[in-house]
Formats: C-alpha cells, structure tokens, sequence
C-alpha cells in the first residue's frame, strides 16, 4: 500500500491514521477495519439512519461518506459519546423509557438525538420528530423515542 | 456494499479542479456531499475511475442573500431564518429535501446536478442485469417508454424548480473560462434525457445567484411524496410572486419531480400579470399546467395521480404563497 | 400450573427498563456482524435473475480458479431439501435441477474479500432453459404447464388447499335477515427490519460446526443445519446473538444460514454472509400478497348466524409457514365474535415470486379487516351502532368455538367499553364534519401457537434453567429468542419476582445451543406465556431449595416461611428472617451450586378432525382500537389523528415493553395500510430498497392511547398473555372504517394510497352518493 494511502484523523477524540484506500467507505473502516461496531449497518444507501456518526460535530451517514475525506477532521462514534462510567442523559432515558427495542437502530438515534439537543437544547416534539425523521426504527414507532429525547432535553439543566 | 477502487483527487481552487476535469476528461465524477452519487456507485451506475472531490474548494462554499456556492450545505441554508425570509420557496424546498441526515452531507450542487430517477435505473447491477440494461446505463432500449430511443427518467430534485422561479442563475467554470446561464437553462430541452444538462464536458457548477429584482417575491414549494421524509419528490411545485392587491404583478410557476427536466411556465404567467387571479383564473391556470405535464410510470405513485395533483398543488402553491410574508 | 399470586406481585406489573438496554444504548450489545473470527472469509450468494427456468448446467470452474476463492457451491452438493414446517420440506438451499424466482440462490463463493467473491461470481456461467413464469396466484389455480414444484396439486400450483365446514352455512344464509360480503385485495407486505439478514459459521478441527445467526427461532435452524449438512445436531452448536427485529422474517431457516454453514465446512474457515438490503427483500418471506372474499349473515336480532370465506394467497417460491397461513386465514376469524357456522376454502398458491411466510400477526391480518369492515357494513345497513353489534356478539369466557377453540379469558367486552368511552365514539361517529372521521376495528388472536412445530405436544414447548453459585448471582439458561420483545428482561424480572431478589442478580445468558434448553423461539407470541410459566416453574423450584437453605439456619418449618425483599422470613415477619445470600449458602452446602428447571408443555387442545390443532393456542388476546382519521379530500391524503388502543393481553407483566408493542404494532399495521407494498410487476420485484419501500415515518405516527384492560388469564404466568402481535391486527380495519366515516368510501384493497382514496371519493360522486354534507 503505498504511503499516502491511509487517513489521518481524530477518533472519539484520539488520534488515529489508518490504511485507507480511497474507496474506502467510512463505515466499511469503522466496522470492518476498526471493529468499532456500535456504529450499525441497515441498508447501506443512505435510507436508514444505523451508521450516523458525527464529523466534527454534524450528524452523517458514514454509509455515505468516502473515509479519505474525513482527512484532518474529528469523527465521533456511539463510542465516543458514551462516558467511561455510566450512561449519557440520552442513553439514560433512551433505557429508562424504552426507546430501545431491537435495538439495532438506537446507536444511529442517539447519536442523532445527541446532536439535536447540542443545537436546540429544548425541542418540541414536532422539532424532534423532524430531526430523527432520517433514521428509521421499525420497532418501537417512535413514540418512545420522541419522549426520551424530550426527556433528555429536559433532564439536562 | 463496497465501492469499485477509483481515485479520489483533492483539488483546493477551481482553477485547479477545471484543470483536472479536463486532464481526466470523460473518465471521471465530481463528487459533493455524495448523497446522490455514492448510492448511484454502490450499484454500479455509470462508474468511472476518478471521482474529483469539491470539498476543498474554498471558493464553492458558504451562501449568503445573492449567491449560493455549489458546496453549500443543505443543513446550513435550512438553519438560516434569514435565508428563509428571504428566499421562501427555496427555503421550502430545502427542507423537503430527503432527510435531515442527507441535507447534513448534501449541497446546493449536488441537488441541482443529480441524476434523474427511474425505477430501471435506481437498481442494483444484478437487477438491472436480469432485466436488460437500459439507455441510461449499459444498455440501448428504454423499459418505460420502449418505442422511442429517449430516457425519460424524472428529475427529482427540489431545488430547482424553487430556485428557478426566483430567476436563479448559475455560473460554471470549464476548460473555456466561466460563463452564466439562468438555472433553468442548465437542463436540456434537446436532449435526448441521457444527456440532460448543458454543461460541457469538464465543466464544474460554481455559484447560484440569486438576482436582487427576485427579492421580495412571496414564495412557496409544494411536495408531492408518499412520507413526509426520506422521499424523493414525486411532484414539486414551486411558485413565486408580487401582488398588488388582487393584481398579479409578477408571477413564476415551475413544476419538478414529474419529467425529466423541471419547467417553468412562462407563457401562462405572464399572460396574467397585471390581472387580478382570482378563483377561477387561478383553477384554469392550474388546470393549464396540469395537462402539460405528462409524468410516466417510473416512480412510485401512479403517472395518472401525479398529473392530476399537479393542478391542485399549483392552485394551492399560489394561494399559499400569496398568502405568505413577503421575503 | 400457573394460578394468581400469592402476594402481591414487587416487579412485574412495573415499567422495567431492558435489562440489556445499556449495552444497546451505547452500541456495545453485539449483533451477529459485530462478531469477528480470525482468518474470516466472505460469503456472497449468485442468485437467479430468472424468474422460472431449469438449469442445464453451471460452469464453476473459472470462479474456483479466481485468486482468493476459497469455495464456490452449487446446488447438487447440499440437495436436501428442508422447511420450517416437516410436511412441507421444499426448499433447498441452493437451487436445485430449477430456479423459482428472480433471487433464488443459484451458487455460493468463500473468498478472501467482497471484491475477490464478486469477481467470481460474475465468472459463473449459467445454462438454463427458460420456463413459463407465474406471478399471478389465479392463474396457478388450474393446470398449468410448468408446475413450480411437483407437489403442487393435480398439476397446478395450489401448494395447499384447506375447506372446513361447521354447522350449516347455507342453511345460516337462506334464514339470514342481512347478509353482506366483503371482497378484500392486499398486496404482501415485509418486515423491513432494520438489521439484515447475517450469519457467520466457523468449522473447527474438532469436528465441530459454530453458528451465529440472525434468526428467531435458533432452535429450527438447527434442526436444518443437520438435516441439510448431514451433521448430527450435538455436533453443531448454534448460537444467536442480540437480534436486530425479526417479526417473523427470521423465523424460517433461511437458505443463505445453510449455505453459510456449508461454505464454513467446505474451507475450514470461518465465513461471514452479510446480506446486502436488496437480498433481504428477495428473501422476503413476508405477509401473503391475499384475495379474500368474506360474507358474512346476521339474524334479525343482530346476532351472526354464518361466515362464508374464500381466500387465494400467493405464497411465492415455497412453502414456508404457508400451510399454517392458508389455515390462520380461515380459523383465525373464529373471534373475538361467536359464530355459530363457519365455511372456509383457503388455498395457497405458488407463484415465481420471493416466499411469503410468516409476518407479525400472521394470517390474521388480511381476514381481520375484510371482516371487520363487514361488519362495519353490517352495523350500518342495520341501523346499529358497530360497538353495540360487535358487544352483541362477543365470544363469552370459558368456552368453545364451532371449531372447537377453547376461550379461556377474554376481556373483549371491557375493550369495546373503554374503546368507546375513551375515545369520545358517542359525540363522533357520523357527526363530525366530511373528510374526519372514526372508525371501530377488532382483533383477536392467539397467544402462542399450541403445536410445537418439531416436536408431539408431549415435549416440552420451553425449558429454562437455572443455576447460583455463591456469588448469589443467577445464570439463567433458555433458548427463548429476545429479539428485541423484550423477552429477556421478563425472564430475568420473573424470576427475580419469584425468588424475591433484585434483577441485577439475573443473568439471563445468550442463547447457544451448547447449553440453552430448548424452547422454540420467538414466533406465534408464544415466548411470554410458554418461557414465562417455564421460568416460573423454574425459579419455584429454586426457591424451595433456598427456602430449605433458610429453614435450617432459621431452624423451622419451610412451610411457615416465605422470601421478601433479598430475603426470607417467617410469613409476614421481615424482621425476624435470613438474608437471601445466607439462606443461599446453607443451602449450597450439600450440592454446591444450585439448580433448577422448569418446562411449559402444551395442553391437550382442539378437536380430531383434519387440521384442527391450527390456530388452537393457550390463550387467546383481543382488542377493540378506535381510529380518528383526517383526510384531504383534494387530494386523497390523510392523517392518522389518533388511535385508541383497548388490548386484553391479560395481566401487563413489563408495562414499558407492553406499550412499546402495542406502539410498534400500530406503526407496522399503519405501514400496510397506508403505502408499504411489496411491488411486482410480473414476477419481478420492483422495490427492493428501503427507500422504496415505504416504512411509515415519525411524521406519521398518531397519537396513541393504550389501555390495557385484560383480566388475568387462568393459565398465563402470572395471569398474562401475549402482545407482540395481536396488537397490530384492529389497526387495519379501524383506520379503513373511519376512512368511511370521513368520506363515505369503502377501500377494500391495501394499501389505501392517496390515489385510491381519489378514486373512491369519485366513484362516490358518480353515484351520487351523498355523505354528512357533500
Ligand atoms: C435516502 C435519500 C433520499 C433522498 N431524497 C431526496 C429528495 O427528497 N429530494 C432531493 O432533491 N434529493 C434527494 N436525495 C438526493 C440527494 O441526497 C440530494 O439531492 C443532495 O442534495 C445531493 O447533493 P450531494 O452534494 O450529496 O450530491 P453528490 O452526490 O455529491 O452529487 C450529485 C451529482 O452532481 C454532480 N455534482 C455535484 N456537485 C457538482 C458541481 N459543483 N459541479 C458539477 N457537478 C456536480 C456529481 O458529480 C453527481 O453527479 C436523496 C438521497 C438519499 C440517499
Ligand atoms: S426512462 Fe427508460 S432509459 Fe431512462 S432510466 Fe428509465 S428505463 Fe432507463
Ligand atoms: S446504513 Fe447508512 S443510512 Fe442505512
Ligand atoms: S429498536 Fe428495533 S429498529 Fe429501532
């Protein structure tokens, strides 16, 4: 592999530089290459919602995102929003209220939800309907999902 | 699903990149936000061996009142309430674009330049195999519309008929220099569908720009699809205007996601201005455009159903957006 | 075996969290890709883009010859044929002398990447000739040319026909006071659940073969393993990781599981089989595509005197469930009304399509809503309120169908009241302003099928076991599938319930063949009534053991003591007891560790003739929704304003996971009526994407009211019973009914797109109907 076929970047805030050539898609290196699979795959194209992962800061589907150009950037996984010990306040209340089933798209919703709440910290329930409109659950119908990110939104501060 | 190995070239200025697209001419794409074509790649439409990504390009990015940069992002024009109050429909549209985890990665450019939609084509390699290719890619007869050597696959983004009813223009930057061309010149009427732009070859979307005379226009885009999300457009309607009163002043109607080009409806709107559109006028104008439009069965819902909203969204477009703030 | 509590219940009954909730909420549960072996190779599938043809020959050898192919398979080497059902073993796992469908599997390749395995794919040459496609059931009805499998009947395609006959419906007609018939159209419809298909099989020198699968019936799949590989079962172990959604689409043995396995044994290296979303489409084994003609006859009381059903279900490829759908579309409208006779022809037709098979509330989602609109008819043509025609004609508790279902509880009638009230139907129906509308729909199902599939009733359906150690911590062993129901956490909460400790002191443990008892799998919502009284047969025994464990240190009569809180005590003296972990150890000092097993076998049920075990089930569970619909009559789009959602499911033992149910149900029963269609033209597949398959978005969910008004069922653990299904069925009809009350037309074919509604809306007009106004 020649040299400048590898990626340089920042993972759940630690740097990282990895083979990577440039078909490489960000998901497929995640998953495959770094066996960080919290990140989910369901459809692969973009429909779903279960790879979303943050680049530097913005919610994106890793499914769709060439892993080469994530080059200098910072990208954060379910992973890396999960703190050492215990749970954040939208896992917390993604558990308590169950908004969690299957659970195969719940990585994808909190992720999502945690980025929504980073920008609009108090969102109504059509704001938050709105917002996770991108990744798809087939368990739960929503419901519970709408109120644990309202719950989240009020249990922080 | 991987992709096939192709190089990913970075260029930083548009200088640049026109110099690359003409060095690897025809055996290339230009890749924004991806959304549109990294799917296309995964199954195996139309593939070539490098893919020029806009990313870097300075000059292409951010948006402000007059001008669009091709690699604005869909997500950043969604959050700007000034942008909206300026720029109704496009604003409208914008936020019916897909999704929002799409509108994150996905540009003005890519929106404008995506490729036409048709249920032979947005299939996989095997599908499309087991079928018999078709003219749009790898394969020479159409599966909609056998008789005629033509692709009718449907444009199907928002933005453009939005755009287009606020006069936008484009600027693209090619092997001979830049030039401007009104957006709705960009899709060509000529074409035989396969070949549907009128960029040459090589060349690369800059700007949009948003002309000052449009401002103030009221403005409204209507989606016809089947979930309020994820979707693409099965009909768009996008209307911008001035009232005076009742009197039309100026008024423009583009319909998208039902042929492959979207259209503006000239001729039937200025034949008003001046006039006071009231509830008839505006039932026969819609009914006008309505049977213009001629959908084909290559989308979701049916052609027939699709036409026969036209008529309905256009009447409410307009009531809509001569009810709305003026921007 | 099971009866009420003893005192009143600590934890179940409570809204409890999913005892593996923190490992999803931060993507640590693992999923069977997120599992990795080293030296894994990839698997990928050649399937066919035929629709129907027989194969003269497959040339293989250019694709072994590719650099980094490790295997490429073809049908001859594995021909044994399987099934999820014994009668119906027609399925290979790769295509064999014949393809059926556009995606039957035609070869398989191991290779060292998805690049490599593709390569040789596209190297493999197929002869074939072509044969007569049949995508329409009707046509499979007769003779046909080129029967899809031999099985067929006297050379059609009819794979199984089904005709019972209780009581005597024509005489029931020639004395009806009004008869209605109701003819339904329903597209099929799949589960579209979010993980895909995926597999991953390791072979090792110790002559053992590993599974890990996405599947919701672990057990099933093991038994095909071995029919199929011609490996005993004990040398195959099968284990499922979490499950991301089944709803029945994992509930078959699948063909790409099989020839994972085979491809594992043919390299001796582990090998991975990731379907891509489009192969999970052809893999389907969805919701029947379904022709239902229902008609129904009233006295003059109001009371149903008949049902005459005829239904054609397109049962694709192969035989799947299918036998058990073609019963199900007849038996399962048994209830929640009496009706006294009862005729049904069901036929089951294959066409050169993917497999229908078993799909949440399977076969009694498309009878249910051509009946329930009947009846919608019924009340309307006579003058009646519909919750007063259905209240009249509720099936009583404690006893028989004419076909012979034994009705244990039934809380039915609570669920129309409530439905009622709740809901506001007095001051709505027919009175509020055109285009809104309610509508009433019902339900009825079973909860858990009675008949084990593999097994005579005399085994049992599930066992759980349990093991404690000195560290107080409990094992619990089944092979029960949680596949997202919640299934594992009601174990874990039911025998913490029982043995008086808290529930992070159970470990419920992943199933794996090695070690789980079996129980057969998350199908039929069988799992909380059947693993539910297993597990608590288990955990009684358990307790006893420690309860002894307590009576000699106390030293007193076991029988005077009972557990409390992490403890046990002389009866109503908390005070005066043993800690559960002192109790516990002076128990363990003559056996060590301790253990114990519980078992649900499956009561005698049913009558003697033919095909009188389908549909009889322990339990069954019944519902009452009342639909508030919103529609643009420009248009013919509409809004699901609210949906009031009455459910007997019995005692609620996980309140959290009950509603998460009833919620899922609805959006899944909302998405087959409003727009998810498993689009064909001819035999082809056109929508195999969830971008064109239309699962319902966030935007579209109603509002929703659960009330759970179920009285506790005699035999149910604790008093419960099933919802994992039975709460999608009323959704269906309660929406079409109030789409009638908003406008006026009747949608009998599904999904109702904003088109159709048009297209009713201006058959009205031409008839000149009127209706509330317009
Ligand atoms: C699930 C899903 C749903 C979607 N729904 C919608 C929808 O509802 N409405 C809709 O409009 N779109 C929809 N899209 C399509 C797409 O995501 C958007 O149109 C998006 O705006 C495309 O932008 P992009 O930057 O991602 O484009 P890209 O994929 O990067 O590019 C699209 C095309 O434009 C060309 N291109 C891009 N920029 C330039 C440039 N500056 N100069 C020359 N050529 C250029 C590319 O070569 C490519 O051919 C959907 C996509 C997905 C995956
Ligand atoms: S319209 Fe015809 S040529 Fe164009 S994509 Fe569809 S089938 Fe192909
Ligand atoms: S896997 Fe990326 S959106 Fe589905
Ligand atoms: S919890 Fe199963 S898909 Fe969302």
């Amino acid at each position: 592999m020649s040299a400048e076929a590898r990626v340089k970047f920042l993972l759940n805030g630690h740097p990282q530089e990895v083979p990577c050539e440039d078909a490489r898609i960000l998901l497929d290196l995640l998953r495959d290459d770094l066996h960080l699979t919290g990140t989910k795959r369901g459809c692969d194209l973009g429909t779903c919602g279960c790879c979303t992962v943050l680049v530097d800061g913005r919610p994106t589907l890793s499914c769709l995102t060439l892993a080469r150009l994530t080059e200098g950037r910072s990208v954060t996984t379910i992973e890396g929003l999960t703190p050492p010990q215990g749970l954040s306040a939208v896992q917390r209340a993604f558990v308590d209220l169950g908004a969690t089933q299957c659970g195969f798209c719940t990585p994808g919703f909190v992720v999502t939800a945690t980025a929504l709440l980073e920008e609009n910290p108090r969102p109504t329930r059509a704001e938050i309907e709105r917002a996770i409109s991108g990744n798809l659950c087939r368990c739960t119908g929503y419901i519970k999902i709408v109120d644990a990110i309202a719950a989240a939104s009020r249990s922080s501060g | 699903m991987h992709l096939d190995p192709f190089e990913l070239h970075r260029p930083t200025t548009v200088d640049e990149t026109v110099r690359l697209a003409g060095a690897l001419a025809g055996r290339f794409d230009f890749l924004a936000g991806g959304t549109d074509l990294l799917p296309n790649y995964k199954m195996h439409l139309n593939l070539k061996p490098h893919l020029v990504a806009l990313e870097d390009v300075d000059e292409l990015r951010g948006f402000s009142a007059d001008r669009l940069g091709a690699m604005a992002r869909l997500a950043d024009l969604e959050r700007d309430p000034a942008f909206a109050a300026t720029w109704p429909s496009v604003a409208d549209a914008v936020g019916e674009v897909a999704t929002p985890l799409v509108r994150a990665s996905g540009t003005v450019g890519g929106n404008l330049l995506l490729e036409t939609r048709c249920f032979f084509f947005n299939q996989s390699y095997f599908w499309r195999a087991s079928l018999g290719f078709c003219l749009k890619a790898d394969g020479d007869r159409c599966h909609v519309v056998p008789q005629k050597e033509v692709c009718y696959a449907t444009h199907s983004g928002d933005l453009a008929p939005a755009l287009m009813v606020v006069d936008a223009e484009v600027e693209v930057a090619g092997p001979a220099g830049r030039r401007r061309l009104p957006l709705a010149d960009l899709y060509d009427a000529k074409g035989d569908g396969v070949r549907r732009l009128t960029l040459a070859p090589g060349e690369l979307l800059v700007a949009v720009h948003l002309p000052r005379a449009a401002r103030g226009r009221r403005g409204r885009y209507k989606k016809l699809r089947v979930r309020p999300a994820y979707d693409f457009p099965e009909l768009g309607v996008a209307v911008a205007g001035r009232w005076t009163g009742d009197r039309v002043e100026e008024l423009r109607i583009a319909v998208g996601g039902a042929e492959p080009r979207p259209r503006r409806f000239d001729t039937l709107t200025d034949a008003l201005v001046g006039r006071t559109l009231d509830d008839a006028r505006l039932r026969e104008l819609a009914e006008a455009i309505g049977k213009s439009v001629r959908p084909v069965h290559n989308t979701f819902l049916l052609p027939d159903y699709r036409r026969r909203m036209v008529a309905v969204y256009v009447r409410r477009a307009v009531a809509e957006a001569r009810e709305g703030t003026a921007g | 075996m099971a009866s009420g509590p003893s005192r009143p219940l600590r934890l179940l009954g409570t809204k409890i969290p999913y005892v593996e909730g923190p490992l999803k909420v931060t993507g640590r549960a693992e999923y069977t890709d997120d599992i990795h072996r080293p030296g894994e190779l990839v698997g990928r599938l050649l399937r066919s883009p035929w629709p129907h043809a027989r194969l003269r020959s497959i040339d293989v050898a250019a694709a072994r010859a590719t650099p980094g192919v490790f295997a490429v398979l073809t049908g001859e080497k594995y021909p044994t044929p399987f099934g999820v059902l014994p009668i119906t073993h027609d399925e290979t796992a790769l295509a064999v002398g014949k393809v059926r469908y556009i995606g039957d599997i035609v070869a398989a390749v191991a290779a060292r990447d998805e690049r490599t395995a593709e390569e040789a794919l596209a190297k493999i040459r197929i002869d074939v000739e072509p044969l007569a496609d049949y995508p329409d059931p009707q046509t499979g009805l007769s003779k046909v040319a080129e029967p899809i499998h031999a099985r067929g009947l006297n050379g059609t395609n009819v794979q199984k026909e089904v005709v019972q006959h209780f009581g005597d419906v024509d005489a029931a007609f020639a004395r009806a006071a009004r008869t209605v018939r109701v003819r339904g159209s329903f597209v099929g419809v799949t589960h579209a659940f979010t993980e895909p298909l995926v597999t991953l099989a390791e072979a090792t020198p110790d002559g053992r073969l590993t599974v890990w699968s996405a599947t919701q019936v672990p057990h099933y799949l093991h038994r095909s393993l071995s029919e199929v590989l011609g490996i005993p079962m004990h040398r195959i172990r099968v284990i499922k990781p979490e499950v991301g959604g089944g709803f029945g689409g994992k509930s078959d043995p699948l063909p790409h599981e099989i020839v994972c396995a085979a491809l594992a044994v043919e390299t001796g290296r582990p090998v991975r089989m990731l379907l891509d979303r489009e192969d999970v489409f052809f893999t389907n084994h969805g919701r029947h595509p379904t022709q239902n003609d229902v008609r129904i006859a009233l006295d003059a009381d109001g009371r149903i005197l008949a049902y005459d059903i005829e239904a054609v279900i397109d049962g694709g490829a192969w035989s799947s469930f299918g036998t058990v759908t073609t019963y199900y579309n007849g038996v399962l409208a048994m209830g929640p009304y009496t009706v006294p006779n009862f005729r049904y022809r069901g036929r089951r037709v294959y066409t050169t399509k993917p497999p229908s098979g078993a799909m949440r509330a399977h076969g009694g989602t498309n009878i249910r809503y051509s009946v329930e609109v009947a009846l919608d008819r019924l009340a309307e043509e006579t003058g009646v309120d519909p919750f007063d025609l259905r209240a009249r004609n509720a099936l009583p508790p404690h006893s028989l169908t004419v076909n012979q279902f034994r009705i244990t509880s039934t809380s039915f009638l609570k669920c129309l009241a409530v439905a009622r009230e709740r809901s506001g139907w007095d001051s709505k129906f027919r009175r509020l302003p055109f285009g809104r509308g309610v509508g009433l729909g019902c339900g009825f199902y079973i909860s858990g099928s009675n008949s084990p599939i593999h097994f005579t009733p005399k085994m049992p359906q599930s066992t759980v076991h349990l093991k404690v150690d000195m560290d107080g911590g409990i094992a619990v062993h089944s092979m029960q599938a949680d596949i997202g129901q919640g299934s594992n956490t009601l174990l874990a909460a039911i025998v913490a319930e029982v043995l008086g400790v808290d529930l992070e002191r159970v470990h419920v443990q992943r199933v794996d063949s090695d070690v789980s008892p079996i129980d057969i799998g998350s199908y039929s919502s069988r799992v909380t009534f059947m693993m539910g009284n297993a597990a608590r047969e288990a955990a009684e025994e358990l307790r006893g053991k420690i309860v002894a464990g307590a009576a000699a240190l106390l030293g007193v009569p076991a029988e005077g003591l009972e557990v409390g809180h992490e403890r046990i005590h002389p009866v109503g003296r908390p005070d005066a007891g043993v800690p559960f972990l002192d109790a516990l150890h002076r128990a363990m000092e003559s056996t060590g560790a301790l253990q114990a097993t519980g078992a649900y076998r499956s009561p005698t049920l049913g009558g003697t003739f033919k095909g009188a075990r389908a549909g009889t089930a322990p339990a069954y569970t019944f519902s009452a929704y009342v639909a508030e619909v919103d529609v643009d009559v420009e248009t013919g789009e509409y809004r699901v304003e609210k949906i009031w959602a009455a459910f007997d499911c019995g005692r609620v033992l996980n309140r959290l996971a009950v509603e998460g149910q009833v919620e899922g149900s609805i959006h899944m029963g909302l998405g087959q009526l409003m727009g998810e269609s498993m689009n064909y033209r001819a035999s082809r597949l056109f929508n195999p994407s969830l971008l064109e398959y239309k699962v319902p978005a966030p935007q579209q969910m109603p509002e929703v009211e659960i009330l759970l008004v179920g009285d506790d069922d005699p035999e149910g653990p604790f008093g419960a019973k099933e919802a994992g299904e039975g709460p999608l069925i009323a959704t269906l009809p309660a929406v079409g009914n109030a789409l009638y009350d908003a406008v006026g037309c009747r949608f009998l074919e599904l999904p109702i797109t904003p088109d159709r509604v048009l297209k009713g809306l201006d058959l009205r007009a031409k008839e000149g109907r009127r209706w509330k106004g317009a």
